[in-house]
C-alpha cells in the first residue's frame, strides 16, 4: 500500500484525477483489439441480415438459444449496478461509495449490450418496431397481455433510468474534473457537468432528486428481471412455466452482476492504482453479496427441482430428467459447480481477501450464470411436449462471434469510460471519508 | 452611497462553514451563498433550507406516467376489442405492469427536469464567488454587505474559522 494512509478530500481528488490522464499505448492496443472483435461481430451480423437466420444454429424447436441467453445474461449483469448504487444507497451502506460508480457504469453498458440482442435475434431487423405496440400502421392488435411487450417497456425504462442515475451521480465529479483541467477538456467537462458549481441550491435539489431516483430505481430493478423471467414463466413450456422464476431470476441477476463487478474491479483497481480508495474491505463486502446470492440461487435450483418432483407432471419430470442427464446435462453440472459449489469458498475470510482467487471465482460465476440462462432457455425448448419434436441446438460461427463481440463491445465501452470520466465517485468517497479511513486503518493493523 | 462589498470566506471543513452561517444568521445578515464539495445536511439545516420541490415534480411525473400507462393499455384494448385466451378485454393485472414501468419512467424524467429547472442548470456562466477550490476540498461562504459592515462580517467569518476572507466590490 502506498504512503498515504489517511487520505483527505484533496488526496481523493488527486488519485481519481490521475486515472483521467491521457492513456498510454497499451491501453489503445487493448481498446483496438476489442474494437476489432466488435467489427468482426458486426460483419457476422451483417452477413446474418443479408443471408437470413439460416446462418445461425436456430432450428425448430430451438428458436431461442445463444442470442436470448445473451440478452438475459446481460440484463442480469446490469442488476448489481442498481443494487449497489440505488438499493445500498437507500440503506446508507458505507462500503458502496468506492465501487458504486463502476457498478453503475457496468449497468449502463450491460443494458445497452442486452438491448442489442432482441434486435440481433430478428430475421428482419428493419422491422424492429414491430416489437412495440405503436406505431401500428399494419392495424394489428397490440396485445398488452404479452410478456414481450412488458419486456420492451421494462428494459427501455431501465436503460433510461440507469443512464439518468449514472449521469446524475457524475455531475459533481465531472465539475471537479473540470476545475482541475484546462483547454478543451475543461470546456467538455463543463458541458457534461452542466456548469455545476456546488451552490447550496444546486446541492439541495441534487440531494432531493438523487434520493428519489434511488427510490424509483429500487422497485424498477426488481420489476425488470421479474418481467424478463416472465418472458419464460408465462409460457406453458415445461421448464419455463414456474411461479418461482421472478425471485429466482432477480437473485441470479444480482449474483452474476456482483461477480462481474469483481471481475472488472480487481484488475482495474491495480491498473489505475486505486488501491487506497478501493480497499480489500470494499471487495470483501462485495464477495459477501456474491456468497449470499449464490446460496439463494442454489436454494432456487433445489426448490425448482422439488416443485417438479412434487407436481408429478410427466412433461416437467422428463424435462428435468433431460436437464440433468440429457445431452446438455454436462452444462447443468458445470453450472452447479460454478454457481453453487465454488462460491462456498467465500465463507472463508482468507479467500475473500485473496484477490487473485476471488477474481478466478468471479470468472467461474460468470461462466456458471451464462450456462444457467442457457440451460433454462435452450434446454427447455430442446425437450418440449412431443419427443418427436426434440432437437438440440449447436452453435454456429455467427452466434459464437456475435456472443464474443458482445463481451468485447461491453469491455470496450467500459474501458473508454474508465479513462475519460471518473470511475470512482469523488463526491461520495469524500462524504464517507470517515469509513474509508477506518478501512485503511484496519488494513494497516491487519497487515502489521 | 458607495458600492456594496462581497466577502468570500474560505473554510477547511464543514463544521467551520456551519459555524460561519450560524454566526451570520445570529448577527442578522441575510442568507449567504454557500459552495461546498459534498452534499451536507448540516449546511442545509444551518441555512434553514426547505425540502427541495423536486419531490412534487417526481410525484406529478409518476402519477402522469401511471395514468398514461392505464390510458394507453385500456384505450388500445377498447380500440381492438379482441378476446385472447378467454381473458377480459380490459385485463387490468397485466396493464399494471405497463402502468408501473411508465410511472417510474415519467417520475424519473420529471425529477431530472425539476432538478435542472429549479437548480438553474445548465449554466454557462460562473456563479459569483465560485472558485475551483470549492469542488475540491474547501467550503466557501459568500456574503454581500454594505462597506461599513464589511469589517464586522470579516471578523465573524474569521472567528468561525475562515482560512482567508476575500474582498471584492460588488
Amino acid at each position: 500500500m502506498a504512503a498515504v494512509a489517511s487520505p483527505d478530500y484533496h488526496e481523493i481528488d488527486r488519485q481519481v484525477m490521475r486515472t483521467l490522464q491521457w492513456p498510454g499505448w497499451r491501453y489503445w492496443v487493448w481498446v483496438g483489439a476489442l474494437f476489432l472483435i466488435v467489427v468482426w461481430g458486426a460483419l457476422c451480423w451483417a452477413n446474418q441480415i443479408y443471408r437470413g437466420l439460416g446462418v445461425t444454429g436456430l432450428r425448430q424447436p430451438n428458436m431461442w438459444a445463444a442470442y436470448i441467453t445473451n440478452f438475459v445474461f446481460w440484463v442480469g449483469i446490469a442488476h448489481s449496478g442498481t443494487l449497489i448504487s440505488a438499493i445500498l444507497y437507500l440503506f446508507r451502506s458505507r462500503w458502496r461509495t468506492a465501487v458504486y460508480r463502476l457498478a453503475e457504469t457496468m449497468t449502463g453498458f450491460a443494458v445497452l449490450t442486452a438491448g442489442l440482442f432482441p434486435l440481433i435475434h430478428l430475421g428482419r431487423v428493419w422491422f424492429f418496431y414491430w416489437l412495440l405496440p405503436y406505431p401500428n400502421q399494419r392495424w394489428l392488435q397490440p396485445d398488452f397481455r404479452s410478456p414481450l411487450v412488458w419486456d420492451a417497456f421494462a428494459v427501455s425504462t431501465y436503460l433510461t433510468v440507469s443512464l439518468l442515475f449514472l449521469f446524475m451521480g457524475l455531475i459533481p465529479d465531472v465539475a471537479t474534473a473540470r476545475d482541475e483541467s484546462t483547454g478543451i477538456r475543461r470546456t467538455i467537462y463543463n458541458m457534461v457537468a452542466l456548469g455545476w458549481q456546488g451552490s447550496e441550491q444546486q446541492w439541495r435539489h441534487f440531494s432531493g432528486v438523487y434520493l428519489l431516483l434511488a427510490g424509483l430505481a429500487t422497485p424498477l430493478v426488481i420489476s425488470v428481471h421479474s418481467v424478463v423471467s416472465w418472458d419464460f414463466a408465462m409460457a406453458q413450456l415445461p421448464g419455463w412455466h414456474s411461479t418461482i422464476f421472478a425471485p429466482y431470476f432477480v437473485a441470479g441477476a444480482i449474483f452474476s452482476g456482483c461477480a462481474m463487478v469483481l471481475t472488472l474491479l480487481i484488475p482495474l483497481r491495480k491498473l489505475l492504482e486505486l488501491e487506497e480508495l478501493i480497499t480489500p474491505w470494499h471487495i470483501d463486502n462485495l464477495a459477501r453479496i456474491v456468497l449470499f446470492t449464490s446460496l439463494i440461487v442454489s436454494y432456487s435450483y433445489v426448490v425448482e427441482s422439488f416443485m417438479t418432483w412434487y407436481s408429478h407432471d410427466p412433461f416437467e419430470m422428463v424435462t428435468f430428467q433431460q436437464r440433468y442427464f440429457g445431452p446438455y446435462g454436462y452444462l447443468f453440472w458445470i453450472m452447479v459447480v460454478c454457481n453453487c459449489l465454488i462460491p462456498l469458498a467465500l465463507f472463508s475470510p482468507r479467500v475473500r481477501r485473496n484477490l487473485t482467487l476471488l477474481w478466478v471465482i468471479s470468472i467461474f460465476v460468470n461462466v456458471g450464470m451464462w450456462l444457467e440462462r442457457f440451460v433454462i432457455i435452450a434446454g427447455s425448448l430442446a425437450t418440449n411436449f412431443m419427443p418427436s419434436q426434440w432437437g438440440f441446438w449447436t452453435p454456429s460461427l455467427t452466434e459464437v462471434s456475435i456472443t464474443a463481440a458482445s463481451f468485447a463491445w461491453f469491455l470496450m465501452l467500459f474501458s473508454l469510460f474508465t479513462r475519460f470520466l471518473p470511475i470512482v465517485s469523488m463526491t461520495e468517497l469524500k462524504e464517507g471519508l470517515r469509513w474509508l479511513r477506518q478501512a485503511l486503518r484496519q488494513e494497516s493493523a491487519e497487515a502489521a | 452611497m458607495s458600492d456594496p462589498v462581497r466577502l468570500i470566506g474560505v473554510f477547511a471543513g464543514e463544521e467551520e462553514c456551519v459555524a460561519a452561517i450560524e454566526s451570520l444568521r445570529r448577527a442578522g445578515y441575510p442568507k449567504p451563498r454557500v459552495f461546498f464539495p459534498i452534499p451536507s445536511e448540516k449546511i442545509f439545516a444551518a441555512l434553514r433550507l426547505p425540502k427541495s420541490p423536486v419531490r412534487v415534480w417526481v410525484l406529478i411525473g409518476g402519477i402522469t406516467g401511471a395514468l398514461s400507462g392505464f390510458a394507453l393499455t385500456i384505450g388500445t384494448s377498447m380500440t381492438w376489442p379482441h378476446i385472447a385466451g378467454g381473458k377480459p378485454i380490459i385485463s387490468l393485472t397485466p396493464y399494471i405492469i405497463i402502468a408501473f414501468e411508465l410511472m417510474i419512467l415519467f417520475g424519473a424524467l420529471a425529477g431530472i427536469a425539476g432538478f435542472l429547472i429549479t437548480g438553474g442548470l445548465p449554466r454557462l456562466e460562473s456563479l459569483t464567488g465560485y472558485s475551483g477550490r470549492f469542488s475540491d476540498d474547501r467550503f466557501g461562504v459568500l456574503i454581500t454587505c454594505a462597506p461599513e459592515q464589511s469589517t464586522r462580517v470579516e471578523l465573524l467569518l474569521k472567528d468561525a474559522g475562515a482560512e482567508e476572507v476575500q474582498r471584492e466590490t460588488a
